[in-house]
């Protein structure tokens, strides 16, 4: 009788689902089929298109200017937890079990990351509002089905996005899910602001599993002098309100109107275009960073045959790589 | 020393023997639920399969709208002619994206080449999503007015979370790709018939692990779709182009946060041998509203 009921036992622990739905262990390249100008060169000063955030969150955007990230005090602003969202690069992901062999953490480790994430999957309570903010934040998490929901709070203060100064304050925190379709991971972060942002600013991107990627890196920031004139001297780069002269970048680069570039969050939905329709026209010809290959076009790896604007890195000219040439010689530059 | 004891020949299972089987059975049974959950849908023992509706693990139904958090500038707006960052194209594709020309599509009839499937969800649009009947998921927009239909298969339109779909079995995306004109994706993309903006679209439901088990509690799963028998069309408003070869893959997803919102996640990869290098895959968002109120029907237009 007892050997029948372990037997039982037995076999319900086996066909049971395992607390973990999915494994999610391994390395994954970001697909950078979405905004790859920020997340590849970078993003444009004074390009705020799609984010929701308040006056305040504006404003403070607006005195940055790409010299603040040299100060030793602001070098790790841009390595907040998530930032991998926003990096050309990828992540790696692992659990951490207990004697039982139970999952009680993943870990990610990713690009620019400024510490391993941690998300604790044993049940414990998130720290006291007072408790230390810290480079990764504490996270939770908890399977619905097959995706993995976090949520991290106790981060420091930090910046969103990739270069071009978009504030997040310590009150930060994320929902985040992420979910695994055959070999693409789907991440989404909800991320809210009482400060900053007037409502979350969600973001879904796709990775892809490689296991030849060995992604991940260094979870660290090192600061250094960058600047000698910056050096003890109490300086902090920025613009005064109202002298910032990329505060119209977009305007002037894009067509766009300042109300849309400057990340209201209205200009997030749809009925934002009966604004722009009538006023909106599209720039004549693509200047910058218009080809659809990651490589940039002429040099080694660039997918062949293309002839497309890649500028952006300097003088903007053409580059052709034809069947014809070969060796993928840039185009002398049109006056 | 103990004394072996043959079993004594009886019609009646002595106490201890029947409640051994009776928990054997028990067992048994709660395996062949889980595999349930796993592999197939839940249907009526003896009876037709549960419907896709009757399986959803969750409601996709109601208005959703676009948040156009990512890639703003070629979302939102047409952006400059040529300007196709992001996209893998083959020197094909960049080739007809430089020849865009609006005036032609609208003299041609085609104003709605940018709102076919691929393109059409990346637009800023709202969607009203509705079940047309037990097995088709109606998805309206109300950026060109156009309207999908996802036609779920096989039994329940189910799928186990480490099995293949029906569809995928069938050929899939990549399978279609390589035979063309979606002669290898499923059973209702191999229809013959005219090709159209917004396809032929087989779903399944991709039931995660415990969801289908039917022993109550929250259930899980994603929708899987595939759609192809495409008509030529654009992926970005400015003319860059997908063929009539293009296989649209979408997994849905919904994800249900701490304050009652709810959002609607579309990964997606469209592949497409003739005019891209490698799938195109992003991923889309949609933010679930109260009711029809914000919804703004308008008509397909070739350069805004």
């Amino acid at each position: 009788m007892k050997r029948t009921l372990f037997l039982v036992v037995g076999l319900f622990a086996f066909g049971a689902p395992a607390s973990a739905q999915i494994e999610l262990t391994g390395s994954y390249s970001p697909i950078l089929y979405e905004d790859y100008i920020e997340r590849g060169p970078g993003s444009d000063l004074g390009d705020f298109t799609g984010m929701p955030m308040t006056d305040e969150g504006r404003a403070k955007a607006l005195l940055y200017t790409s010299n603040l990230p040299s100060t030793i005090e602001r070098q790790c602003l841009a390595q907040a937890p998530w930032v991998l969202q926003y990096r050309p690069l990828g992540m790696r992901i692992w659990s951490e079990v207990d004697k039982d062999d139970k999952v009680i953490a993943w870990k990610i480790e990713g690009d620019y990351l400024r510490d391993t994430l941690t998300i604790w999957m044993d049940g414990r309570p998130e720290p006291s509002p007072n408790a230390l903010s810290t480079a990764a934040g504490f996270s939770t998490g908890k399977w619905e089905g097959d995706t993995l929901t976090i949520h991290t709070t106790h981060v420091k203060t930090t910046w969103i996005r990739r270069g071009n100064g978009i504030p997040a304050s310590d009150q930060t925190t994320y929902w985040v899910h992420i979910t695994r379709h055959d070999d693409l991971l789907t991440v989404v972060t909800i991320q809210e602001d009482p400060f900053y942002l007037s409502e979350p600013h969600v973001v879904s991107r796709v990775f892809k599993f490689d296991p030849r990627a060995n992604q991940g890196g260094r979870s660290i920031c090192n600061t250094a002098n960058e600047i000698p004139r910056l050096e003890d001297s109490g300086i902090v780069p920025h613009y005064l309100p109202g002298q910032n002269p990329e505060a119209d970048f977009m305007t002037r680069t894009y067509n766009l109107p300042k109300e849309a570039a400057l990340g209201y969050a209205e200009s997030l939905y749809p009925e934002f275009r009966h604004k722009l329709k009538g006023t909106y026209t599209p720039p004549a010809a693509c200047g910058r960073y218009c080809c659809g290959w990651i490589e940039r076009q002429g040099l080694p790896g660039a997918a062949p045959g293309l002839s497309c604007n890649d500028g952006g890195l300097g003088e903007l000219h053409p580059v052709v790589r034809s069947k014809q040439d070969g060796e993928g010689k840039p185009a002398p530059a049109k006056k | 020393m103990p004394k072996l004891v043959a079993p004594k020949p009886s019609a009646k299972a002595d106490p201890k023997t029947r409640i051994s089987i009776a928990l054997a059975f028990i067992a048994a049974l709660g395996l062949t639920t889980f595999a349930q959950g796993r592999g197939e849908a839940p249907g009526r023992a003896g009876g037709p399969p549960a419907s896709a509706r009757a399986i959803a693990p969750f409601d996709p139904t109601g208005y959703w709208v676009a948040i156009i958090s990512e890639d703003w500038r070629w979302r939102m707006v047409t952006p400059a002619k040529g300007d196709v960052v992001s996209i893998p194209l083959s020197p094909e594709g960049l080739r007809v994206a430089e020849a865009w020309d609006p005036a032609k599509d609208e003299a041609a009839g085609e104003q709605c080449k940018a709102y076919g499937a691929p393109g059409l969800m990346r637009g800023p649009t709202r969607l009203h999503i509705t079940w047309q009947d037990d097995n088709t998921l109606k998805i309206e927009s109300d950026y060109g007015t156009q309207t999908r239909l996802l036609r779920f298969t096989g039994a329940g339109g189910a799928t186990g979370a480490t099995g293949a779909s029906g569809a995928s079995r069938e050929g899939g995306a990549s399978g279609a790709s390589r035979a063309g004109g979606g002669s290898g994706a499923s059973g209702a993309a191999r229809t013959a018939g005219a090709r159209t903006w917004q396809g032929v679209t087989t779903a399944q439901w991709t039931m995660a692990a415990g969801g289908g088990r039917g022993r109550g509690g929250a259930r899980h799963g994603s929708i899987k779709s595939i759609t192809s028998q495409l008509r030529p069309g654009y992926l970005r408003k400015n003319g860059v182009p997908y063929s009539d070869r293009a296989v649209f893959t979408e997994y849905w997803d919904l994800h249900t946060e701490a304050n009652g919102d709810q959002y609607l996640v579309d990964t997606n990869l469209i592949e497409d041998p003739v005019y891209l290098q490698t799938p195109w895959i992003t991923a889309l968002h949609f933010k679930k509203e109260p009711d029809g109120s914000k919804w703004d029907p308008t008509p397909c237009d070739a350069r805004f």
